[in-house]
């Protein structure tokens, strides 16, 4: 590319290569343009940034990312792969317990399976997809700044006599003779145009009406609110900026928050259904869900945060009733409502420990079903806690095992020490249920020790249930202020470029001969209006369809 | 009389004002070329009487939305018969500003029936007040669906004009592959609209001659511990089964036509709710459509496209594709504040995250991007007029995918919208 472009306009101006149209006059510069077709207005036909002669690689890059079309490519791409990812479930709808490269296959067969194995059962994180939105992100900054510098510069600096061929050319155009005063002709469209809302510049003969130019830097605006935006969404990735966990809380327990020096204690959940008659016929007699609530109190943790042995110490730090739509919040720490679960739970006994030979009873003592203190004392009996089930059974190899960490069947085994007892200590195991005392036989496996001892709760009022749980959503998304901001932008310049229209009209009078030429950006049916209606004002009639020159509605 | 019984009589009101300013704008149209008449005068006064009618139409249709508001305390957007009814009138509100800025009685022509298969579509769904769930009930959730179905509605204005011009502008006695190919896909447009409103009559037929199945159906579904329970679930129809529910028994089957047991079952992987049900309705709407069609193509003898073609001469094609992209263009900001940031607000509010990649919201993003992907190609050279008009129609069965075919075909959060 040796051959030097002649680049400078008959009006003396000198233009950018890649310039359509003469930055001053507007004369159409491509030198085989000669037919009288409507002009390509875009960019207000200024050369973009990425028109360079000789582009290096960074400029092959700018280049690239500079071109609608493939902005456009990239859109439809982004659209097509997301559509992939509503197929079937993402792995993140599902809570706990799952297994995704069993469960797809599982539930889904063969599509399943490859569904899994190619990745789009987490369509959107994957890399490629993440990928594709870095590329939407990066064409919207360059395709902008191709854009944006070169047509702020044009727009400041318009002359207003602008070259017959250009007035003549553009998409509204009005041809007429004018008898009288050219100067006086032209002032009084003048007029007419800034009662509807022009700015009107003047040059003798020659006249530029515009409006609304704002409205062109609305999709700039847009692009930045979006760039914002999804700079926010990539910064989620940041370790700690983004938290989303959930926790089961049994009335009246405090639980720690997993990663957090936060404890919550969940003070009493309660439920509220629809009654029958709030309900339409088809829904009676079902239980719907009108309200539920947590009464939860948050504590920071001040000493003694995540050692198991010792009792953490606790600062209150904010009480709330949490319900869905209002979470507790606390610096940016937030709590909501997600589920419930009312099957009752056991959460402690205070059973009593009675020597069969003397009949005397030792205790109550305090039993948790979490976390019991590893040894009692008794009078003269020592139980020292040897193992705890949470939910007992046996195993397929015929070992005691637990099925969960609730506790659904409880179990204990004690080493009992004291009066008639080995003095290495006897092994005592203990349910706390009865149903689980009966069905796992406890006097059989406790074997001789069941006739001298017996451990057992001595009425109602020794047992603490939880009658619900509530199950909070823990979430903490510190990128948040900035999506807002970033769509608050977006939505703006949306406004302003889509409700708006940059109009423009040029007109010169050539020895009492008008040439009338309007360009918009968007909306040519009220760009033909605005010059119909202002002509009309000074006594011409015009069709305003008749001031169509044709061309596309861009 | 109870607000919600007379909010009902005004819906019935609306629903025929629409009808009969449907057939105006057809006399205002089609009347043009009738013998001793100004064919400018004609225009003018018959679209001036069919707006008056469209408009007292959408009066009626605001009365019935704000005192089936008033009697029920809750705003009438919370189950598919109000959500869509509030389409309908969306799509009025959206159609009655742009003919204010065109003026062009054309337009009524296509949005009218638009409106009244909407209408007519939401009437299948149940229309008793249904109390809301607590993760419905909230401020943002109103302003969501009620911006989101006004941007939606916007769109159908330009689908509309799109389907207009590609009416107005394809050769339909063409015999090139181009000709043919424009052809067959106005006429599967067409067809598709048919379809839609085949379902409707078998719903309505059926309904009337009170036909009833009724089938138990195991559905095991894998809790949070992992653990499978199987649970059964009685599924009503009312249409002739075609298609049973996956994995059930029948119960009860009306016979029809001879036909005294379901001759499908629904596949497995169909997960929203009741979706052997629907599959069923969707197998009735293509029979009920096919047999509409056919009717249509006996009584015309030539394809419907060729039928609508004359009646739009002499309408400006450049003027329908602009309306087309200018309803467009209106409609993406409003659809952008609705079904993507109010979204987003009410989401952070409800589930503390504002996305969520749940398959309405990839949705609602796929829709948007679809619109921008349009936008950006209006600036390009070539895509104005009939590829723009095409894109204008796809992307309209784009939203309807997103507003029903979602809930359909696939659960999530808004399954409780339930088709």
């Amino acid at each position: 590319m040796l051959v030097v472009e002649n680049t400078k306009c008959e009006c003396g101006h000198q233009n950018a290569v890649g310039t359509v149209l003469c930055e001053s006059c507007g004369k159409p510069l491509e030198n085989n343009d000669i037919s009288d077709l409507p002009l390509e207005m875009r960019y207000d036909g200024v050369a973009r940034r990425s028109q360079k002669s000789n582009p290096s690689y960074i400029d092959k890059i700018w280049n690239f990312f500079s071109s609608v079309k493939i902005a456009i490519y990239l859109i439809v791409i982004t659209f097509l792969t997301a559509m992939l990812g509503t197929i079937y479930p993402q792995e993140n709808t599902f809570i706990n317990n799952f297994d995704p490269s069993v469960y797809y296959e599982e539930t889904y067969g063969l599509p399943g399976k490859l569904y899994y194995l190619f990745g789009l059962s987490h369509t959107y994180e994957s890399w490629w997809f993440i990928g594709l939105l870095v590329m939407i992100g990066t064409s919207l900054v360059i395709c902008s700044l191709d854009r944006v510098l070169p047509l702020y510069r044009a727009l400041s600096k318009q002359q207003i006599r602008k070259h017959l061929q250009f007035i003549h050319r553009q998409k509204t155009v009005y041809k007429q003779t004018i008898d009288g005063d050219e100067e006086k002709w032209v002032e009084q469209l003048g007029a007419q145009l800034k009662k509807k809302g022009y700015r009107i510049h003047r040059d003798g003969t020659a006249l530029l009406a515009e409006k609304n130019r704002f409205s062109r830097w609305g999709p700039y605006i847009n692009h930045i609110g979006l760039i914002l935006f999804l700079l926010a969404i990539l910064a989620r990735s940041i370790p700690s900026w983004q938290m989303d966990s959930y926790i089961t809380i049994p009335d009246g327990d405090t639980v720690q928050i997993a990663n957090t020096n936060y404890f919550v204690k969940n003070e009493k959940f309660t439920v509220e259904f629809y009654t029958d008659d709030e309900l339409p016929d088809k829904l009676k007699g079902t239980a719907r869900a009108k309200l539920f609530e947590t009464k939860a109190v948050l504590y920071e943790c001040e000493s003694n945060c995540n050692d198991q042995s010792q009792q953490p110490v606790l600062k209150e730090v904010m009480k709330h009733n949490i319900i869905v739509n209002e979470p507790l919040k606390y610096k940016g720490l937030k709590l909501y409502q997600f589920d419930f679960d009312t099957t009752p739970r056991l959460n402690a006994v205070h059973p009593i420990l009675i020597d069969k030979q003397t009949g005397e009873k030792y205790g109550p003592f305090d039993l948790p079903m979490k976390d019991s203190a590893l040894q009692h004392k008794l009078g003269p009996y020592t139980l020292d806690l040897y193992a705890n089930y949470m939910e007992f059974a046996i195993g397929d190899n015929g070992e005691p095992t637990t099925l969960s960490r609730d506790p659904n069947a409880p179990a204990f085994v004690f080493t009992v020490k004291g009066p008639g007892l080995d003095p290495d200590g006897e092994p005592y195991m203990y349910f706390p249920m009865q149903k689980d005392k009966v069905k796992f036989s406890q006097d059989a496996i406790n074997h001789a020790i069941a006739d001298k001892i017996e451990i057992r709760v001595d009425g109602m009022e020794n047992v603490d249930f939880s009658e619900a749980s509530t199950y909070l959503n823990v979430r903490m998304d510190k990128a948040l202020p900035y999506v807002w901001i970033g769509a608050f932008f977006s939505m703006i310049g949306l406004l302003m470029g889509s409700y708006w229209q940059h109009r423009r009209i040029w007109l010169r009078v050539d020895d009492g001969q008008l040439s009338l030429g309007a360009h918009t950006n968007k909306n040519w049916y009220g760009m033909r209006s605005d010059v119909a209606g202002a002509l009309q004002k000074i006594g011409i009639t015009v069709d305003p369809k008749s001031l169509d020159n044709g061309g596309n509605n861009a | 009389m109870s607000l919600v019984d007379f909010s009902s009589d005004a819906f019935i009101v609306a629903f025929f004002l629409y009808c009969f300013a449907f057939m105006f704008y057809v006399i205002a149209i089609a009347g043009k070329k009738w013998s001793n008449r100004d064919p400018i005068q004609h225009e003018k006064r018959w679209g001036r009487i069919a707006f008056i009618t469209s408009s007292l139409g959408l009066a009626s249709h605001l009365t019935f939305f704000f005192t089936r508001w008033a009697g029920s305390g809750q705003i009438p957007t919370s189950n598919m018969y109000e959500f869509m009814t509030f389409l309908g009138m969306s799509i009025m509100i959206a159609f009655t500003i742009v003919y204010a800025i065109y003026r062009k009685p054309l337009l009524g022509m296509f949005s009218l029936p638009l409106t009244v298969i909407i209408v007519a579509y939401a009437s299948v769904f149940p229309q008793e007040v249904q109390p809301l769930i607590p993760a419905l009930n909230n401020y943002w959730l109103k302003v969501h669906v009620t911006t989101a179905a006004l941007g939606e509605a916007f769109f159908a204005v330009g689908f509309a004009a799109g389907l207009m011009y590609l009416l107005r502008v394809v050769d339909f006695k063409g015999k090139t592959k181009e000709a043919k190919r424009s052809q067959f896909w106005v006429e599967f447009s067409l067809y598709s609209i048919i379809l839609i409103v085949g379902f409707i009559v078998a719903v309505f037929a059926f309904r009337g001659m009170g036909y009833e199945a009724e089938f138990i159906q195991q559905k095991s579904v894998i809790d949070s511990k992992g653990i499978e329970t199987t649970t059964e679930e009685t599924v009503y129809y009312t249409l002739p089964a075609i298609v049973k529910p996956y994995n059930s028994d029948t119960v009860k089957f009306d016979s029809f036509l001879g036909m005294s047991e379901p001759i499908f079952e629904a596949p497995y992987w169909m997960n929203g709710a009741n979706s052997g049900r629907k599959l069923n309705t969707v197998v009735w709407s293509i029979i009920a459509g096919s047999l509409l069609y056919g009717l249509l193509r006996l009584v015309f003898r030539k394809p419907l496209g060729a039928v609508i073609h004359p009646v739009m001469e002499g309408v400006d094609a450049e003027d329908l594709d602009e309306i087309s992209y200018r309803a467009i263009a209106i409609g993406f900001p409003i659809f952008t504040l609705g079904a993507l940031i109010f979204a987003m607000i009410w989401a952070n509010i409800a589930w503390g995250r504002f996305w969520g990649w749940d398959p309405k919201e990839v949705w609602a993003l796929i829709t948007w991007l679809y619109y921008s992907a349009y936008l950006h190609f209006r600036l390009s050279r070539g895509w104005q007029g009939h590829r723009s008009a095409w894109l204008a129609v796809i992307g309209f069965v784009v939203v309807l995918f997103t507003l029903v075919g979602v809930n359909l075909v696939i659960a999530g959060l808004h399954s409780y919208s339930g088709v």
